[in-house]
This record gives C-alpha cells, structure tokens and sequence, in this order.
C-alpha cells in the first residue's frame, strides 16, 4: 500500500527533522537541558564544555568549570591515576576502564562525594581529540541498594532469633509430650501454656514485621485518648493508668496504639502486683514518657532492652520493645529506657 | 551405685531434662539438673556426659562449662541448645552442639557417640602408658632378663589387650562415627 503512493514516504519528516538538525537547537536544547552531567575535556584534562546540569550534579556553574582540569571534580585519590590512564590512552590507545556504563564517585564542589553513572565518547572536534563524559547521578539507586542490605541483614538477623526462639519451646512440647506419654497425665495441661507462648511469638513477629515500615498518614493524636485505648487491651485487672497533662502527638493513629500497648504491657509485666503506670508529657522537649512504680529496670542493660528477642522473662517474646522502637523509628522519634524518680522503669519518647 | 554411664541433664525447663532422663534412664544413671548452680552441685568424678542447656537465667550453660573444665572434670560435655551457633563458640570447650529440638532417637545417638569416644580416649591414654612402659623396660633390661619377667609379659598382654579392645571400638563403629570421632579427637 505505502509503496504505491511515494508521496506519503519519508521526505516531510526528514525535511522536518533535517532543520531541526541544521539548526542544531534540538541537540543543543538536549545537551544544555538533559538530566545527565555532561563534561568534555581535551587531551590534557582541561575542560572545554559543561552543560546546565553539572550545576546540580558537582555544584559548580558551568562557566566556573570550563578552563579548568578535569581533577577538580574528582576526589583527591583518583587524581594521579587519572592522568596515567590518559597518558596511557592516549600513547597505546589501551582503555583502563570500561568506558561504557562505569560507576566511580566524584567530589562536589562542598566536599562531599558523589556516586556516579559513567559512559565515556571519545570524538574529534576541530582537528583536536576530545573526550567527553556522560556522568549520571546514582545516589538514590546507591542509598536504595544499600537500604536493601541493610534491611536484608535486619531478615537473616531476625530469622535467626525467631527460629531460636520457636524451637525452644517446640523442644519443651516435645519433652512435656514424652513425659505424659510415660504416664504422667498431667503434664498435657502445661502443653497449652506453650502452645500459646509460640503464637504469642508468631503475634509479636507479624507486628514487628508490619510495624518495621515507614509510617504512612500522620495525624494529630490526642495522646491520652491513644492511651486509654491501649490500656483497654494492655492492662490487666490489678494494674491501674494516671495520665499526666498528656501532649498532643502527630502519629500515625494505629501505630501509636500498638506502641502504647507494648509499652504498657512490659510496664504490667515487669511492674508486678498493683503497679500504677503514668504516660505524660516531657517536660523540657517535645514526647512523651510511660512510666511506672515497679522494681525499675534493675540490671537490666538499657542498651540491649530493645534488641530483637531480648527478655529477662522466661514467659516473654523479648520483641514488645523492639516493636516500641522500631514504631518510633518509622516516626522519626527516637526512644530511651531509664529509671524513674519513684523507683520503676521509664521510656521516654522524643518526637522531634 | 550401678555400673552404668552417668549421664547428668541440664535445663532450665524442668520438663525438657526430665524428657532427657526418661529417653536414656534404660541405659545410663541420670541425673537432672534445672539451673547452672544446681549442675555444679552434681557435678562429680562419676559423671561422664554432660547434656548442658546454654541458655538459662542465672549461671548460663557457657558459663556451667567453664566452672566444669576449671574444676578440672574430664567428662564429655555436650551443649544441647536451640541457640543458633555463632562463632563465640570456637572458645567453648565442649564436645558436641546439638541443636533443639532434639528428639529420643537424636538424643540417644549422640549420647552413645560422645561415650564411645570417651572410652576411646580412655583406652587410648592406657595403650599409651602401656607403650611407654614397655619402650623403658626395653632400654634398660636384657632381653634374657625381659623374658624372665612376669611383670614384662603382664604388660605385653594388657598391650595387646588395649590394642584389640581399640581394634574393636573402630570396627563397630559405621565410617560417619569414625569421621566424626576424629573430627571430635583433633580438638
């Protein structure tokens, strides 16, 4: 069909195209205006030509770049062999690195390094060799990657608590089983005592697991409503709540209920008998502080007191605390673990 | 007291050594023990195996087997613990790790196992005086006068003895046992 009729070939388009191309301003307008850094040297590193994003990239104007030496944007350790691997290019035409696509960091103009995407051209341009260089900022996909590791290291270190702490009851099951199986009967009663402390664990893991991810909607959150909630599942028959002045947070409404419960629950389980546990505002920043009139924290280490599977309690999943810090985390707060003036423990919550 | 293997179980969960206890009474004198503190009170000559639990409040089970070394007692100490293994462990003098949960059949094999090479090392340490003894003889005394001696051919036989009774313990051992009693010995 298309071949019948040769007026609909190509020759608009490329007339077109072939204007835009001899004035140059598309090329021109890509280069200047491209999200790539673009910088071409000659053979002895000076710098003939920027474009527009070296500025956002290095920190440098592009006029403030031209003239001098490739160097000024390369941290100090790659200078000298930077010179080499030209001199060498240029006398044997052998390349030292792979000139598509490598990743080297560069120095911004504050100081600080940069990781980068490279592609290096090599072209002639007025009888004089020129080299260029196509220079991507990959600091996101570099701080992504590295969150990845990060996160991939915080799996292993956690399935390795989880397992241990799953197959230690799982052996208590097996021996209370075997004792009953040998006659005393009895035995079977404890076996629901352990059962529920394995899906008391497998609970605490999921929450941990959802809670350990960035908030989503933040609102405001009247602290003391937050709390009586929280207490409505966390506290128990003995144990009594006072709220003191409670601030007003801004939380992610769930979250901050699931922090609360965790805080009381270890506050009603370390408390003892009777314990009075009060949530107020601090006094001299922002947060707020749950504590309690229990034996305090004893010798317990405040630094381990929220590492994953951490307990001083046989009964305990070691992950309550945990689940409090990585919520206050995800919130940008941070969270600590002292005594308080009437004797007990105190958690103290800065939310900013 | 009876001629058998005594076997002493730790673990703070008081159901977990008593399971320990019944799975190998048949064959070896049990003793329990539900915390660090109340292991070492039984600890004795007479004890051969330790099944030692690592995780437990008070005096931990590294800790239980630091004192039972300090103490001087030879006596095989496994750990039996759900506590993954971590590279601390190369410092802990013991015998074997046996992760939890561990059942009868697992319990019993590895049991039977760190006993056989306590008998081994046993015999080995005898065969090996045994040796000695005869190689000073050899020295200093005539041959005339070896061959007089009821003492020498006394020796001679407990040699043999020792040396077939080591023959034995090899050969009813499968080649997975042998490998790991050596792995054991090389420590």
């Amino acid at each position: 069909m298309a071949s019948s009729d040769p007026s609909e070939e190509a020759p608009v388009s490329t007339a077109e195209l072939s204007g835009l191309v001899q004035g140059a301003e598309l090329f021109r307008s890509l280069v200047e205006n491209g999200s790539d850094a673009i910088v071409s040297i000659d053979e002895s590193s000076t710098i003939l030509y920027a474009n527009r994003s070296v500025e956002r990239v290095f920190g440098y104007e592009p006029e403030a770049m031209i003239g001098e030496r490739l160097t000024m944007i390369m941290p100090e350790r790659f200078r000298g062999s930077h010179f080499d691997a030209v001199d060498r290019y240029l006398e044997t035409g052998e390349r030292q690195l792979d000139w598509s696509s490598i990743q080297l960091p560069a120095e911004h103009a504050d100081g600080h390094e940069i990781p980068l995407s490279i592609t290096f051209e090599e072209h002639s341009y007025d009888g004089e060799r020129v080299f260029s260089g196509i220079m991507r900022d990959v600091s996101e996909r570099v701080a992504r990657e590295e969150e990845l590791q990060r996160q991939n290291e915080r799996l292993e270190e956690f399935a390795g608590i989880v397992s241990h702490d799953l197959r230690e009851p799982l052996q208590t099951a097996q021996a209370t089983l075997a004792v009953a199986r040998a006659g005393d009967e009895d035995a079977l009663e404890e076996l629901e005592a352990v059962f529920d402390r394995m899906e008391e664990l497998i609970d605490d893991v999921l929450t941990l697991a959802k809670q350990g991810r960035a908030v989503g909607e933040t609102e405001p959150v009247a602290l003391g409503d937050a709390a009586e909630a929280a207490w409505s599942t966390a506290g128990d028959g003995t144990a009594s709540l006072s709220l003191e002045a409670p601030p007003t947070v801004s939380a992610d409404p769930e979250r901050l209920r699931a922090l609360l419960e965790n805080l009381f629950r270890n506050a009603v389980e370390h408390g003892g008998h009777g314990v009075t546990v009060t949530l107020g505002a601090l006094a001299d920043r922002p947060g707020f502080f749950v504590s309690d009139d229990g034996a305090g924290l004893g010798a317990v280490d405040p630094e381990r007191l929220f590492d994953y599977g951490y307990t001083t309690d046989d009964g305990g999943t070691g992950f309550g605390l945990s689940i409090v810090a990585d919520i206050a985390r995800a919130h940008g707060w941070s969270v600590a673990a002292g005594d308080s003036e009437h004797g007990g423990a105190r958690f103290e919550v800065v939310t900013a | 007291m009876s001629d058998l293997p005594v076997v002493l179980a730790v673990d703070d969960e008081p159901r977990v050594a008593e399971a320990f206890a019944l799975w190998l009474g048949d064959d070896y004198e049990m003793r329990t023990a539900t915390g660090g503190e109340e292991a070492l009170e039984l600890m004795d000559e007479s004890v051969d195996l330790v099944l030692l639990d690592r995780h437990m409040p008070g005096l931990s089970g590294d800790e239980v087997l630091e004192r039972i070394r300090e103490a001087g007692h030879d006596c095989k100490v496994a750990m039996v613990t759900a506590v993954d293994p971590d590279f601390d462990i190369v410092d802990l003098p013991f015998d074997d790790y046996v992760s939890k949960p561990v059942d009868r059949s697992a319990l019993r094999d590895a049991v039977e196992r760190l006993l056989a090479v306590r008998r081994y090392d046993d015999r080995m340490a005898q065969l090996y005086a045994t040796t000695r003894t005869v190689a000073a003889l050899e020295s200093e005394k005539s041959p005339a006068s070896l061959e007089d001696s009821d003492e020498y051919a006394a020796l001679l036989d407990r040699r043999a003895t020792l040396q077939g009774e080591l023959d034995e313990m090899m050969a009813s051992m499968d080649g997975e046992e042998v490998r790991e009693l050596f792995e054991l010995l090389d420590t």
